[in-house]
């Protein structure tokens, strides 16, 4: 399926905050209503794209509710916008909102925290490149690592809505239960579920590094386990996957392994996100095995993981 | 005008506003080969500012004349080369490929960058230096107009200056950024993978305008010529500022990353600015200082 609207020019918009809610101990879930310019651009885009939010303008929280890690990093002035991701894209009377989910990290994260209902941000996009479902396949293996999770939520449901067909499986990994950025698990008979996914009626498996949640181990060592267990036919299957650098290595290497299509959404420090500072460089594979650089906020920030020099 | 490196090849802005709006545009930095640049991390924020360390990644002179030339040809704006290199004969070169196309109105030197182990700023800070390549490239340049950009990383940047204008400079640009370093106190490493990168942004602003009054006076205003004033703008008033300190133009830099618009925004107030201080020529401004 090739959406019309996926395709729209990145454009500066207005949003308002319908609500900001803490997720866990370390998450934010920040809610957007976007404005007409804004909703006619991000309406219908594909998962993955990604937006610049204006923050310099925000105040810095009280002392009191700034974590004693980021009491220095706090007091920073913020001059470039940041890049988020986005976990959910829905309509509602013709205007768009949008659902970015954040951790509070550093000097920008710290004041996104005291966004309240109806506090107005400027934002650009939607920007770059996202997933290119293909409808070809079968299984759709979703493979999150930690913050990697927010736009494959929003893959899930855009192949459940969009791609009936498909049979989508979601793998969430983080280093502790507390480091997983959904809301609630399930737990029951039948195991340890994502709510997240189990929502949009998506299977999910769950990995963390100390085994406080689910599989122990690396969320790749449990999508390993998964396709020696159900044999996929690997020529009707695909992997999109989000997350640190490191495990998107391993995950592309699997890719390859098993012979399977791979798509990465990589990251980078970007000062712009709109193709001008040339800073977000990603390594890139050539043919000549040459170094070359590829633009992550232009060119990805989703790759085919064959076109990307892991190192 | 927006300044080398922070607003593309040619029409990139234009997805926002139109770019005949502009007072003049200068390209990044061309080279006679592409150049791949550093390795990321290449900026950082910090304070009031960032680093950046990209290290003259473009696309070759000649990739620039193929894929860029035919949009710069069609924008309705004056368009600035910014030519970087490495030894003297790179910069002659790169001017001569471009020297004879229309569509470029002039060329901007950028003996500045701190970001690369030669050329640029080695060449910089050495007023011989300044004076041969100025006077190189002018003659390479033909007719066309040749702005010096400065950095200011030296002990005296009138000296400087004063040796491209008398190696034949027709503008000076003032500042490039300056050498500086952000370390993780976690790691001990420097953030940047080039360990140390230019600063811009608000946090040079002050010595920006220092400068720009200071070659003003000493250099530009005696020999007649003008000075492209850029350091740290992001508003209106910044850009006030430098007028009055002696620029006769404004580059927008930094400020275009978190705003596109930024440099739209500028132009709009400094109009406000002069409506209210009734001011009916912009040039009465420049270099008012009292």
């Amino acid at each position: 399926m090739e959406n019309t609207a996926k395709n729209a020019e990145k454009t500066i918009a207005t949003a308002t905050v319908r609500s900001n809610r803490p997720l866990g101990p370390c998450f934010y879930r920040l809610s957007l209503d976007l404005d007409q310019t804004g909703s006619e651009a991000f309406s219908g885009i594909n998962p993955g794209r990604f937006v610049e939010l204006r923050l310099s303008e925000l105040a810095i929280p009280p002392s009191e509710a700034i974590p004693d890690e980021l009491t220095d990093a706090a007091q920073r002035k913020i001059i470039l916008s940041r890049p988020f991701s986005l976990c959910d894209v829905k309509e509602k009377d013709g205007k768009v909102i949008i659902d970015i989910l954040f951790k509070v990290l550093g000097a920008a994260t710290v004041r996104m925290t005291t966004l309240k209902r109806g506090a107005k941000l400027t934002i650009i996009g939607p920007l770059g490149n996202g997933f290119k479902v293909d409808e070809t396949k079968t299984n759709a293996l979703l493979v999150a690592g930690g913050l990697g999770a927010p736009p494959l939520q929003h893959l899930a449901n855009y192949i459940r809505v969009n791609f009936p067909h498909m049979r989508v499986v979601a793998f969430a990994g983080a280093q502790s239960y507390d480091e997983l950025p959904f809301t609630v698990l399930i737990d029951n008979e039948e195991g340890l579920f994502l709510e997240e996914f189990s929502r949009m009626r998506v299977e999910s498996h769950i990995a963390t590094d100390d085994g406080s949640a689910g599989f122990k181990g690396f969320v790749t060592q449990r999508l390993a386990q998964w396709i020696e267990e159900h044999e996929p036919d690997t020529s009707d299957s695909i992997i999109y996957s989000c997350g640190p650098q490191p495990m998107l290595a391993s995950v592309a290497k699997l890719a390859g392994e098993h012979n399977i299509d791979c798509q990465v959404s990589m990251e980078s420090m970007m000062a712009c996100g709109i193709g001008l500072c040339q800073s977000c460089v990603i390594k890139a594979n050539t043919p000549a095995n040459e170094t070359s650089y590829k633009l992550c906020c232009q060119d990805g920030p989703v790759f085919d993981s064959k076109d990307i020099d892991f190192g | 005008m927006t300044a080398s490196g922070t607003c593309g090849y040619a029409d990139e802005l234009s997805s926002f506003f139109d770019v005949s709006s502009l007072g003049g545009f200068i390209t990044k930095s061309i080279t006679l080969e592409p150049r791949l640049g550093n390795p990321p991390p290449r900026i950082v924020e910090t304070n009031a500012g960032m680093l950046n360390a990209i290290g003259l990644a473009n696309l070759g002179v000649e990739r620039f004349i193929a894929e860029k030339l035919p949009i710069i040809e069609k924008m309705s704006t004056k368009v600035f080369v910014n030519l970087a290199g490495w030894e003297i004969d790179d910069y002659v070169a790169v001017t001569e490929k471009l020297a004879g196309r229309d569509g470029i109105s002039g060329f901007e030197l950028n003996i500045s960058c701190p970001n690369v182990k030669k050329g640029g700023i080695t060449i910089g800070t050495d007023p011989a230096q300044v004076e041969k390549i100025t006077k190189k490239v002018k003659k390479a340049a033909g007719n066309k107009p040749l702005m010096v950009k400065l950095t200011p990383t030296v002990t005296d940047i009138s000296v400087t200056a004063k040796a491209a204008v008398d190696g034949g400079a027709n503008a000076l640009s003032l500042i490039n950024t300056f050498t500086a370093m952000v370390i993780d106190i976690e790691t001990r490493k420097p953030i940047l993978a080039n360990r140390t990168g230019g600063i811009s942004g608000p946090a040079i602003k002050p010595i920006a305008v220092y400068l720009v009054n200071k070659v003003y006076n000493e250099v530009a205003k005696p020999a007649g010529i003008p000075i492209l004033g850029l350091g740290g703008i992001m508003t209106a008033s910044d850009a006030v500022e430098f007028i009055i300190a002696g620029a006769t133009a404004v580059g927008i830099g930094t400020a275009t990353f978190p705003d596109p618009m930024a440099a739209m925004k500028i132009i709009g107030g400094i109009e406000k600015y002069c409506r209210r201080k009734e001011i009916s020529e912009i040039k009465d401004l420049i270099g008012s200082l009292q």
